[in-house]
């Protein structure tokens, strides 16, 4: 197994990453689940490749939650597909998942690539 | 948590709809996809195509997706039962002997308990039996007496802790003018005591506080076991009069069947106050006891400080000689367990280290199955199974095999129960109710459960501790079983032999116990007598000298009787108990302190009963034709009391008994005999202090007369009945029995625990063989090649016999040295249940320490002679 990143390759997503994503996604607007993962793919220049076999159980676990709700809706297009919305809940989960990513991300920056 | 509350939701209502909901939302996914694929150019066909190569394994995600909503334990679980199941199957000899283990465990534990259940723990049959206490009063010397009618009265009124009071005295009458007279036992009772006890009529009325006054016309109500033996079951009884000692009794109500109370058995209910009503004395004792109904919230010290308060009160205003008596309260519930408490208690102990045992027998065998699986498991563990799924699957495993052993032991229990009830002694109270009921059988699921999961703890800890390589290469002899699985099994066999001999320690003492108490000095002959236990009715013999002829005569006849040598008059004949006890004081001595005023039994006997009971007479004479009613009124003790006041038996003679002590009125008997000890409350009680009235100055209608036979006492029973009957057939007999059956009684008791005890010591002793014999066995086996080899070059059989002999030798020493430590710390527990022989007793523990050696080395011995007679090269070459 090579230990060198293959940047070809597409990331994986870290345990609980997918669900504060999702969350993200539906920041701005209800969307269904096909959007969702088209929104993901594209805002990370497509580094996330969202495996609908992970989406859907996300979105799952998320409904319990009761940080999401769905609803079936008509698409711009015409078109019938579940939308999914942020619960208030919901809202307040991804400001706190928020914060305590980017602090993450900045504290592996800090770790792996320290500015002298 | 959230998550859970949806599932749950969700696993009512929606899992259909969601399973459709899914498969629509998937499927327009798809078509978003192809829609955007038609866009770019694509045809029809080929852009679904493209969408379902890019979304994937539809199926998968939308399993994947409902199982977020599943509770997969469940569904697991069922999968390892399953699993568990084949197991069983798999192998059945193996299983046979943990089932079997595990249903002795349990059975034997689930008989007991429902036993303790019933007679200790069982709420009584009364409306608030929890709050029900059992009163009487009490002195220094002696709690529990009975309670004046006056004092009743006061406490009655001016308490403030019972919601109700109730008064009762135990009565035999005799029923006469239907057929035969026959001796009935009465409870005369306050009208509040069906109120207190929840009775309720099945015909006619219970007493009301009009019955319940003195001058009221008479009534009584019937028991419905009376109402159908004694009354022939017809319902129109009720209104009509039955005739007890002679007073006419309107019959005004038959009680419900199942009403019981106390053990005592009982045909009629009198109203108490109608008679006892008129006394007015304080100390005016006709032995009444109370019950009451606490209130609520109200414990039992404050309500006898309350009746206390009352008691004090009353010796300011209204004096006697009783100022000193004090109110005595205890629960009923506890009155109902009276002193078989310990001996259940020990018993529940006893099969509960019995249960421990075999818990232990079922660990060491699941262990070395769960090595035997070392293989199957590192496949599991291989191909990824977690530790905590494979400990799920092992204790849900265990689990079954115990519960299929508490559903077996329950069968055996149920048996149990029946044989435990049979033999029982039938002054137990409640004994006979035992049953499996839900309360019994919630234990048993409990106890089956623990042992389950108990037992399945060491292979689960072990199954954790895989070496992958190890045990996954083919027949590696050393998988699983390293120090740390030996180790636990020698600890299991430290705990068998350690427990075995407590339980061997145990119910020795208590067979020394029954023998000691079957050879007691019983102070008199107990063979070839016949006692014939009568009541006069009081109507017919009013008068002493009535009594006094009506005993006399029966005794001449019985005397002319070939081959009856004495006959001999008796109040309380030996193994008869408790017939009253009474204040005295010694007039020669100096006069007690109020509190010391010392207690004696007292008993009646006629001339001959010393002579025709064959009781050794210490000093001084036996009661003669000199000491007649009128003259000096004498009295016999016995050897108990004349030791407790003077130095030698002698000097007690020509000294004066003061009854009632010195502060009560009272006669003064002249001491003129001292007879022997004898088993009066029973073989296995201490001699108490009694003093003898002679009946020639103090006849009493309830007498038994006991005959000196020549011979098997029973030959003579028919006479004896004849000659009753001849005399005056309106006397009843209450009993005609042996002196050997009056004494026997008495050991029922002892005779059950120690019996039960015994039974359990053997049991442990069996599981503990089989339990060493195991795990023995087993140390050989893992050593198999290890002996071959030394055999192989050159060891003799006895240094393999001395190294494996070592081994065994070493865990027993250390069990029957724990062993001996535990039963030497519990004796204390036992002590109430010994008769004859110390608790600590050093013998019994040699004994004891002996038997559970011999044992070891007998289940020892087989796999001792396996290890030195291995086949070295046979055993080699196979491997």
């Amino acid at each position: 197994m090579s230990t060198v990143d293959d940047p070809r390759k597409a990331l994986e997503f870290l345990q609980g990453t997918l669900e504060v994503l999702i969350l993200r996604s539906l920041q701005g607007t209800p969307n269904h689940a096909y959007g969702i993962s088209q929104f993901l793919e594209q805002q990370s220049e497509y580094e996330f490749l969202v495996d609908n076999g992970s989406l859907y159980p996300a979105l799952q676990r998320l409904l319990q939650r009761r940080w999401i709700s769905s609803q079936w809706k008509k698409s711009p297009n015409g078109r019938r597909a579940k939308y999914y919305r942020l619960t208030p809940l919901g809202r307040t989960q991804l400001v706190a998942a928020k914060s305590k990513w980017m602090r993450f991300v900045e504290a592996m920056a800090r770790v792996l690539a320290p500015q002298r | 948590m959230r998550e859970w509350w949806s599932k749950i939701r969700q696993a009512l209502h929606l899992r259909r709809g969601l399973d459709g909901d899914l498969s629509d939302e998937m499927q327009a996914h798809l078509d978003l996809m192809t829609a955007e694929n038609i866009e770019r150019g694509m045809a029809a066909d080929v852009a679904r195509a493209a969408a379902r190569r890019a979304f994937g394994n539809l199926t998968r995600t939308q399993e994947n997706a409902r199982e977020a909503w599943q509770f997969p334990r469940l569904e697991t679980i069922l999968q390892d039962i399953r699993y568990g199941l084949r197991g069983i199957r798999r192998s059945p000899s193996f299983s046979a002997v943990v089932i079997l283990t595990l249903a002795l465990g349990i059975g034997a534990n689930t008989a007991i308990f429902s036993v303790v259940y019933s007679v200790l723990l069982r709420p009584l049959p009364y409306p608030h039996g929890e709050r029900l206490v059992w009163l009487g009063e009490s002195t220094a010397k002696a709690s529990g007496i009975s309670i004046t009618w006056i004092n009743f009265e006061y406490w009655r009124h001016d308490n403030d802790s019972f919601e109700n009071m109730a008064a009762f005295a135990a009565e035999d009458l005799t029923l006469t003018g239907r057929g035969d007279a026959v001796l009935t036992r009465e409870w005369l009772v306050t009208s509040s005591f069906f109120q207190l006890t929840g009775a309720r009529p099945a015909l006619g009325r219970l007493f009301t506080d009009h019955d319940d006054t003195p001058g009221a016309a008479p009534t009584v109500v019937a028991t419905a076991d009376c109402w159908q033996r004694k009354l022939g079951g017809d319902p129109n009884v009720v209104g009509e009069s039955v005739v007890l000692d002679g007073t006419s009794y309107q019959i005004i109500g038959i009680l419900n069947p199942r009403f019981q109370f106390l053990t005592r058995p009982v045909d009629f209910f009198l109203p108490l106050g109608r008679t006892a009503g008129g006394s007015h004395k304080r100390s005016d004792h006709e032995n009444i006891r109370a019950v009451g109904l606490l209130k609520p919230g109200v414990t039992l010290t404050q309500a006898q400080t309350n009746l206390d308060a009352i008691m004090q009160r009353l010796t300011l205003s209204d004096p006697g000689p009783e100022d000193d008596h004090r109110a005595f309260a205890i629960y009923f519930t506890e009155v109902m367990a009276g002193d078989v408490r310990t001996t259940l208690l020990v018993l529940m102990g006893a099969v509960g280290l019995v249960l421990i045992i075999a818990c232990a027998n079922v660990a060491s065998l699941l262990l070395v199955r769960s090595t035997g699986r070392a293989r199957e498991i590192a496949i599991r563990v291989a191909i990824g199974a977690g530790r905590a799924r494979l400990a799920r699957q092992l204790l849900t495993e265990n689990i079954v095999i115990a519960a299929i052993g508490g559903m077996l032991g329950l069968l055996l229990a149920a048996w149990c129960l029946r044989a435990l009830i049979l033999i029982g002694p039938r002054d137990i109270p409640r004994l006979t109710e035992a049953t499996l009921d839900v309360p019994v059988l919630l234990f048993a699921a409990v106890i089956s459960v623990a042992v389950g999961l108990l037992a399945g703890l060491a292979p689960v800890l072990n199954a954790g501790r895989v070496d992958l390589t190890a045990a996954l290469k083919e027949g590696s002899p050393t998988a699983g079983t390293g120090w740390r699985g030996q180790a636990f099994r020698s600890a299991l066999v430290i705990a068998e032999i350690a427990i075995t001999l407590m339980l061997a320690f145990a119910s020795g003492l208590l067979v020394r116990s029954l023998i000691a108490a079957q050879h007691a000095d019983t102070g008199f002959d107990p063979q070839n007598l016949l006692a014939i236990e009568l009541q006069l009715p009081e109507s017919r013999y009013r008068s002493d000298d009535s009594v006094r002829e009506y005993y006399g005569q029966l005794s001449r006849n019985l005397r002319a009787e070939p081959g009856i040598q004495d006959v001999g008059l008796v109040n309380c004949p030996p193994g008869g108990g408790d017939c009253g006890d009474y204040w005295y004081s010694i007039l020669e001595k100096p006069t007690p302190t109020r509190d010391d005023v010392p207690l004696s039994l007292f008993d009646t006997a006629d001339a001959s009963y010393f002579r025709a009971a064959r009781m050794r007479l210490i000093a001084g004479r036996n009661f003669n034709e000199s000491d007649r009613a009128g003259g000096s009124r004498v009295a016999v003790i016995n050897e108990r009391l004349a030791r407790q006041e003077w130095s030698e038996p002698r000097l007690a003679l020509g000294q004066h008994l003061k009854l009632g002590g010195p502060y009560m009125e009272g006669p003064a008997l002249e001491i003129v005999g001292v007879v022997a000890n004898v088993s009066q409350m029973g073989l296995d009680a201490e001699a108490m202090p009694t003093f003898y009235y002679a009946f020639s100055q103090r006849p009493s209608s309830a007498m038994v007369v006991t005959l000196r036979t020549n011979g098997d006492p029973a030959q003579w029973m028919n006479a004896a009945r004849r000659q009753v009957s001849a005399l005056d057939r309106n006397v009843p007999i209450q009993s005609l029995r042996t002196g050997e059956d009056w004494l026997g009684a008495t050991l029922q008791r002892r005779r059950f625990a120690t019996l039960l005890l015994g039974l359990f010591g053997g049991l442990a002793m069996l599981l503990a063989a089989v339990g060493i014999y195991g795990v023995l066995n087993y140390w050989v086996s893992a050593r198999q090649r290890e002996i071959a080899i030394r055999l192989a070059v050159g060891a003799q059989r006895s240094t393999i016999l001395r190294w494996a002999g070592l081994h065994a030798t070493r865990l027993a020493v250390l069990g029957i040295v724990l062993g001996a430590i535990g039963a030497w710390s519990a004796a204390r527990w036992l002590e109430s249940l010994v008769f004859g022989v110390t608790a600590r007793n050093p013998l019994m523990m040699l004994l004891a320490g002996a038997a559970v050696i011999a044992i070891a080395a007998l289940a020892a011995s087989l796999p001792l002679w396996r290890a030195t007679h291995t086949d070295a090269v046979r055993n080699l070459h196979e491997a």
